[in-house]
């Protein structure tokens, strides 16, 4: 595996780093505590990590810098506003916020204070997805610490800046991860997203200006702080700058989360950082970045890890956590299964994706199950032409036909094979799959 | 004001509105469900896509009860994208619905029934079953869900949250297994319960008491007022094959009640299909009352209404009505009155203001004494004579206790007479909903009523009546002062 400079994971891998401690022996607060005690200003933090190029780690993708700077200016603009941080982390596939919480919950706050300070917010909410106990709990152990150490609260290390930290347990519905349905519920409504606009910059949390970032992404924060734009952008692509965390699930030797700087390309990880594809099996086909984002064939592995580079193959980056398929894998099953979340996880409010979503689920398990017809494999395609892109309050739908729509393009002779054979092609005769609950 | 052009044509909008607002001002017909004008707007069904160009931007794709109206933007509602757009949604509404159209009561007036004969495909393209759902939920006394035609607009549950500001409905459970549900399905309380019915673009909420009643296009409309408080709401009587009165339905009216109406008044139909009616007229004979023609029994009355007359209206009389009773009164020399019963105890914050006599600010204002009816009796009972005019005047006198006073002799105008009412000639009158007029509401809002029904054959107008009837007091040389 070849030598890249990390950063992201260094303190997490240390023992007992979700110590305050010992975080602090291996550098955490070190950021926070330069802008405070030089009197950084919040416009210098957010023109630094505008000038890194750091992009949102939640799945869009959108310029960190650029988004802080929407915050409208406090002196026209007195009212409170808010930083939530979106630690809901529902995609199937990803787990990579986990790690941070779990391992560096310092140098997640910093990140935490950091962009509240850029944002100029004094109250900080975290929403954490609640089967997220362990990193909840570490979390929350590092809120007690750092508080106690005056890192958290009054006048933070003698400075001026205020702020308070309180955090959030979902209740399992992938929806609250959307940033308009974190602030929902956070607000102790159901999870139904709002449509935009207003943005959340100036109609967010209890309709003040709010910024939502994902985990990973404020982590990055302090490090750009401290060590510069240059150094950020030296890692990574020209439009995708610094390192992000991928996560591998699915038939490899070693799935996992690593760190690795943008633009690696999906070869790279899998045989070399992932140790290939398990049982000696060939690659069929992978997700680069999460159940959301469209199916790839084997044939576009060698493309680079970075955002516009898997735009051109029309899938996504997402969360970066491929998900791999060997030849045994069979893709209708595999998509019947995320139709089924989408289903599962729609808010219900837009007709497209409410009944869309269900609908979808229904024709992939018909063709899994032997009850499909021609007619159905072109269904999909204009049921999900009809969920995207845009056409709804929020991007679960989108999410839903995004896959559904790769899918067709690239694997079409595996539904015609369904069809044709009334049957799974994959299932060894006389075995069935076994039929969830809920399916219809 | 805002200008815009919609559809080619430059229009004024009214920038603290949505845009779809501004499109249907200017005909154009952009369908709506979560969208209600009362109601605020929640973007979620996704019908209402019209496309939009501002300044040299792309033209997009947007919904339009969620959309500002900004100066110079370009509107185009018929785009074929928007079309599309608006094609597909429907599509996925019609998925699951049930199509039960031909057993549904708001079938004819039903927003998705109508978009769908407009827009829709002839044939689904759906292979899949159909959710299967509570079709006859009771919410209460009032109202009962059919969980299935339900689309998930919201519209009921923000009208309990944002109208009565008693929130009483949610959305339950998640996405294709979302239904309405009311908490902890307890019946729902309130006088405003009907109005659900009406936001209800489907037939998923519906009226217990509508419930298979009449298919709505053979309801003819008509405008009219509701009479069962001073607020007068603005409403649609609807009538079935001439006779039967199936419907009060609130009519928007800005200055009156907006969309809404309270149960005491829409429930107030029924009264108006009472079997019983005084056709045409009636005088007290050997045999208790006895049926007359109007002319006979005006003359009789004419024979005994003299001196010192107590004069008491109802206050349902119209302003038209009114006026000629009080032209009447003063003929008797007597100063014309109405008989005001007591607050209904109904009053509310929203609509309902507990006084039961629609016209009284209308009479108020024409000179008219309100008296209460003890007060109303007394009067009648020291009195040598006695007119009583106005629809519902026996009733709102207390009939029993009325009809205990001895002595006077009494002419009555109203819709019927018992045989023990204190009656010596009863002259029938058309209801509420078998008359023109007007009423003056509690803040000096004039509400008008038009004809729905016509009255029996032989009864006629109350106006002419005490009209006639003057005429004859004239001339038996009672003279007018
Ligand atoms: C259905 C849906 C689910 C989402 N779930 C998450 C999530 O679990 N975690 C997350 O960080 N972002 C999630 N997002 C993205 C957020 O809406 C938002 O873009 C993100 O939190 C912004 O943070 P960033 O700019 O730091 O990436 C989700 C978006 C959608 C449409
Ligand atoms: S797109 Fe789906 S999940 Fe998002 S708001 Fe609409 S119904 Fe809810
Ligand atoms: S019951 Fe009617 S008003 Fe309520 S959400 Fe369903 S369709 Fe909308
Ligand atoms: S009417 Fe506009 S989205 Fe429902």
């Amino acid at each position: 595996m070849s030598n890249y400079p990390t950063y992201l994971l260094d303190r997490a891998k240390i023992t007992d780093a979700h110590t305050l401690a010992v975080a602090q022996k291996h550098g955490a607060y070190e950021a926070l505590r330069k802008v405070l005690k030089e009197g950084i200003s919040y416009a210098e933090v957010i023109r630094v990590v505008k000038d890194s190029g750091l992009r949102g780690r939640g799945g869009a993708g959108f310029s960190t810098g650029m988004k802080w700077s929407f915050m409208p200016d406090p002196v026209t603009d007195p009212r409170p506003r808010y930083l939530a941080i979106n630690a809901d982390e529902s995609e199937p596939g990803t787990c990579k916020d986990r790690v941070l919480m779990e391992q560096d919950p310092h140098g997640f706050l910093e990140g935490c204070l950091l962009s509240a300070y850029a944002i100029r917010a004094k109250v900080i909410y975290i929403y954490v997805r609640g089967e997220y106990r362990a990193p909840y709990n570490r979390v929350l152990a590092a809120i007690a610490q750092a508080r106690a150490a005056g890192l958290i609260g009054k006048k933070i290390l003698g400075s001026d800046f205020d702020c308070e930290v309180w955090m959030h347990k979902g209740a399992g519905a992938y929806i609250c991860g959307e940033e308009t349905g974190l602030m929902e519920s956070l607000e102790g409504k159901r999870g139904h997203p709002r449509p935009k606009p207003p943005f959340p910059a100036a109609f967010g949390l209890w309709g003040q200006p709010t910024t939502v970032n994902n985990v990973e992404t404020v982590f990055n924060a302090p490090f750009i702080v401290l060590r510069g734009a240059e150094w950020f952008k030296s890692m990574g692509t020209k439009t995708s700058t610094g390192n992000l965390l991928v996560g591998v699930s699915g038939h490899v030797n070693r799935p996992g989360v690593y760190e690795l700087p943008f633009g690696v390309s999906c070869r790279e990880i899998l045989e070399d950082v992932c140790g290939g594809v398990w049982k000696q099996r060939k690659l069929k086909g992978f997700l680069p970045g999460g159940s959301s984002t469209g199916v790839l064939t084997a044939a576009f592995i060698d493309t680079p890890m970075e955002h516009d580079a898997i735009k051109q193959t029309g899938s996504m980056l997402g969360t970066a956590a491929m998900i791999v398929m060997d030849e045994t894998a069979c893709m209708v099953r595999a998509h019947e299964i995320i139709a089924r979340f989408y289903e599962h996880e729609s808010c219900g409010q837009c007709s497209q994706c409410r009944e869309g979503t269900q609908w979808l689920h229904q024709i992939f398990h018909r063709i899994e199950h032997g009850k499909g017809r021609m007619e159905d494999i072109d269904m999909l395609v204009t049921l999900s032409r009809g969920m995207a892109p845009a056409k709804t309050i929020c991007a679960l739908s989108d999410a839903a036909a995004i896959p559904t729509l790769a899918a067709v393009q690239h694997f079409r002779g595996e539904f015609e094979d369904h069809v044709k054979q009334a049957c799974c092609p994959f299932l060894p005769a006389g075995t069935k799959r076994p039929v969830f609950a809920g399916a219809h | 004001m805002t200008k815009i052009i919609i559809n080619g044509r430059e229009v004024e909008a009214d920038p603290k509105e949505p845009l779809i607002h501004a499109c249907h001002q200017n005909g154009a017909n952009v369908p709506m469900y979560c969208y209600h004008p009362g109601l605020s707007p929640v973007g979620s069904c996704r019908i209402c896509q019209v496309e939009v160009k501002q300044g040299n931007g792309p033209a997009r794709v947007v919904v339009a009860c969620r959309t500002p109206v900004v100066e110079g933007m370009v509107v185009d509602t018929e785009a074929p994208k928007a079309h599309e757009t608006r094609r597909e949604c429907l599509e996925f509404l019609l998925k699951n619905h049930p199509l039960d159209c031909p057993i549904c009561d708001k079938a004819g007036e039903c927003d998705l029934q109508d978009y769908a004969f407009a827009e829709g495909q002839g044939e689904g393209r759906s292979n899949e079953p159909r959710r299967k759902l509570d079709k006859r939920k009771s919410l209460g006394d009032v109202i009962v869900l059919d969980e299935e035609r339900c689309i998930l607009c919201s519209r009921c549950v923000r009208f309990t949250e944002e109208i009565t500001k008693k929130p009483q409905l949610a959305v339950v459970d998640l996405g294709s297994r979302s239904t309405i549900s009311t908490f902890m399905d307890r019946p729902l309380q309130g006088n405003y319960q009907g109005n659900l019915a009406d936001v209800c673009p489907v037939g998923a909420l519906t009226l217990k008491a509508f419930r298979f009643q009449a298919r709505v296009w053979n309801l003819k409309k008509s405008l009219s007022t509701c009479g069962e408080c001073s607020r007068g709401c603005a409403i649609t009587v609807e009538v079935l094959r001439r006779k039967d009165v199936k419907r009060f339905r609130p009519r928007y009216e800005p200055k009156v009640n907006n969309w809404w109406m309270c149960d005491t008044g829409r429930f107030s139909s029924e009264r108006h299909n009472a079997t019983e009616r005084l056709v045409p007229a009636a005088r007290r004979g050997s045999q208790g009352l006895e049926i007359a023609s109007v002319e006979r029994a005006l003359k009789q009355a004419a024979e005994f209404l003299s001196g010192a007359v107590a004069c008491i209206g109802s206050p349902f009389m119209t302003i038209e009505e009114a006026q000629s009773f009080a032209k009447l009164c003063s003929q008797l020399g007597a100063k014309p009155a109405f008989v005001s019963p007591a607050p209904s105890g109904l009053k509310d914050d929203l609509l309902n203001t507990g006084d039961p006599c629609p016209n009284r600010r209308g009479l108020l204002e024409l000179g008219f004494e309100a008296l209460s009816p003890a007060a109303s009796r007394a009067r009648i009972a020291a009195a040598p004579a006695a007119l009583l005019a106005g629809e519902r005047v026996l009733e709102l006198c207390e009939r029993a206790q009325l009809a205990a006073i001895r002595g006077p002799r009494i002419a009555t105008f109203d819709t019927h007479a018992l045989e023990g009412d204190a009656c010596d000639v009863a002259v029938g009158i058309p209801e509420q909903v078998e008359k023109s007029g007007h009423w003056v509401n509690i803040d000096g809002h004039v509400g008008k009523l038009t004809v729905a029904r016509a009255a029996p054959a032989g009864v006629q107008a109350l106006t002419r009546s005490l009209d006639e009837l003057r005429a004859l007091l004239t001339s038996s040389g009672v003279a007018s002062r």
